[in-house]
């Protein structure tokens, strides 16, 4: 009983901690300029939806939510294709350095970002991307690599070889095999790789910071922080901006979240 | 007749493979293997981005990062203090915090699908956004020093806002990051926990085992592995990550807060036209060696494991 009541006070206490910058994002954002200079407190004088919506419309922030739709579909999107039919021909196709090649990606893994950063934004230069959304989704899809490669790989090996041998027979090729067999079998295993490419990229803002150099191609983190750049920040409509990032991935993972958490798991224990 | 038709079979199949993997292939060609053998060459040279040549220096940049230079090597040891730091402090509140919300969420039933959802939101809403919120609570006018001094505890508040404190800023941060990772240390200690078996807890229950008792003697012991997950995932993060410490801080206040992955950033690319890109290439490398030795130590205590 006792031990029963301690749980309770340690979840709830834990609780506080979790929702609490998120309570006061919240509450900023529907602050008016005066009441947030002043601090105030968690449930604001006069509540306003003016600060979101002048955000959301004069400060461009519907262009930025496009840009960044754009940048993480498309990373999402590549990331499906090219290792979805990668990790199928890891898992089930037979031909030589097959080994070395699936290791070499996985080696990918245990390169910090940092270390490449600086060689991708002069590649980028060299191939003439350089400041636009398609030169950010290459180095995107490539560091999903290993992660979405381990994953599915493991996704692909555990389809009974059965059904692969009996389509094989009834003359459907490898890739009619692949895309109406195997995909649909291992739909979770894809939703979760798409959910763990799309969270981060969304957020993403250490490569775009110093690629995309025009505001018309900002993505919404690049949006919200040059709306720090002024001299005294704003914090109602910076709580707001941050609402605008923030929601999009909390109702996507309360959906979905079954995929996300079979997602982690997996990718620590593979 | 049989024979080579099983050989053509196979030849078939060997292309089709390599067919399937060319695009990531080539991806990785371009992106993997160039960037990495560019980044590895220019952290022999030095060359401020614009100029035509490389002038080759050898080991120069790592030497100078790590002694030679009496103006850069202070500021990269401090960096890389203050990385250790990290890196102790963030996998120790993993553990710490982890394990009692974990237990604490596989004691009750009604609410612990809601529960763990609401803890998780902290990691994957990690990004610039939630940076700002906490930038917001923790400003000198900022909720945690109103909530302070309502508490009585008005000692505590800081008048600089926690971030402007050299003393609490690296803390501060360490607590926010830390915030944001213990969502997945709690999401392993569960998964842990519900696949104790239950016979094992009652065997301990009926030889007189309390409950705290029970933790340390039996469920600590077989939750090993999941420790070691968790400490390693904590370090390598701790190790990589900057972007907290770029958004909050930005290193400082007066390089309280550099972090060596900052100082790589920033000397990649905010240093104006000095010719610091081999530098910032040379403590890419570095910390790359720093993560093979994680690895190394991953594998070994894997290994140890089975």
């Amino acid at each position: 009983m006792k031990a029963r009541v301690l749980a309770y006070v340690i979840l709830g206490v834990y609780t506080i901690i979790s929702v609490y910058p998120f309570a006061w994002m919240v509450s900023g954002a529907f602050k008016d300029s005066a009441e947030v200079l002043r601090g105030g407190n968690l449930i604001p004088e006069n509540p306003t939806f003016d600060t979101f919506a002048r955000t959301w419309g004069e400060l461009d922030f519907l262009r930025y939510f496009g840009n960044s739709l754009i940048v993480t579909g498309g990373t999402t999107i590549g990331v499906l294709v090219i290792y979805s039919l990668a990790s199928y021909a890891f898992a089930v196709l037979k031909f030589p350095g097959r080994k070395a090649i699936y290791t070499g990606f996985i080696a990918l893994l245990f390169v910090p970002g940092i270390t490449v950063l600086l060689p991708v934004v002069i590649l980028q230069g060299e191939l003439g991307v350089l400041g636009t959304h398609f030169g950010v989704i290459l180095p995107f899809v490539n560091g999903t690599a290993p992660l979405s490669i381990l994953l599915l790989t493991n996704g692909f090996r555990s389809v009974p070889a059965e059904l692969r041998e009996s389509a094989r027979c009834d003359g459907a090729s490898e890739l009619r095999t692949f895309l109406s067999i195997y995909l649909p079998v291992c739909r979770p295993a894809l939703v979760t790789i798409a959910l763990l490419t799309a969270v981060p990229t969304w957020n993403e803002y250490v490569l775009t910071r110093v690629s995309l150099s025009d505001p018309a191609t900002y993505t919404l983190p690049l949006g919200l922080q040059s709306l720090t750049a002024t001299t005294s920040p704003q914090y109602n409509v910076i709580m707001a901006a941050s609402l605008i990032i923030v929601i999009p991935v909390i109702v996507l993972f309360v959906l979905l979240q079954r995929y996300f958490i079979n997602g982690l798991v997996g990718a620590v224990k593979g | 007749m049989e024979v080579s038709h099983k050989r053509r079979r196979k030849l078939r199949e060997a292309l089709t493979g390599y067919a399937f993997v060319l695009p990531a292939l080539v991806l990785f060609a371009v992106l993997g293997v160039y960037t990495v053998g560019y980044g590895l060459a220019l952290s022999f040279a030095r060359w401020n981005g614009f100029s035509a040549d490389w002038l080759w220096v050898g080991l120069g940049n790592y030497r100078d990062l790590l002694y030679r230079d009496k103006t850069l090597s202070p500021i990269v040891l401090d960096a890389a203090a203050n990385t250790a730091v990290v890196m102790i402090a963030v996998p120790l509140l993993a553990v710490v915090a982890g394990l009692p919300v974990a237990l604490a969420l596989n004691r009750i039933t009604t609410l612990r699908t809601t529960l763990r959802t609401v803890f998780f939101l902290p990691y994957v809403t990690t990004g610039i956004a939630v940076f700002y919120a906490w930038t917001y609570v923790l400003q000198p006018e900022g909720s945690l020093n109103a909530i302070l001094k309502a508490l009585g505890l008005g000692t505590l508040a800081q008048p600089q806002g926690f971030l402007g404190n050299p003393a609490t800023a690296l803390p501060t941060l360490i607590a926010v990051l830390a915030w944001s990772s213990i969502p997945v240390a709690i999401l392993l200690y569960l998964t842990g926990l519900q696949s104790i078996d239950p016979s094992v807890l009652d065997a301990a229950r009926v030889d007189g085992a309390t409950g705290l008792r029970t933790v340390t003697a039996v469920i600590w012991p077989l939750l090993r592995p999941i420790t070691a997950a968790v400490i390693l995932l904590n370090l390598r993060d701790a190790l990589q990550g900057f972007q907290m410490f770029l958004v909050m801080t930005n290193g400082g206040p007066g390089g309280h807060t550099n972090v060596l992955g900052l100082q790589a950033y920033n000397l990649a690319f905010f240093s104006e036209l000095r010719p610091t890109l081999g530098l910032a290439s040379a403590l890419g490398w570095l910390l790359f060696v720093v993560a093979l030795i994680l690895v190394a130590v991953n594998v070994r205590v894997l290994k140890s494991r089975t």
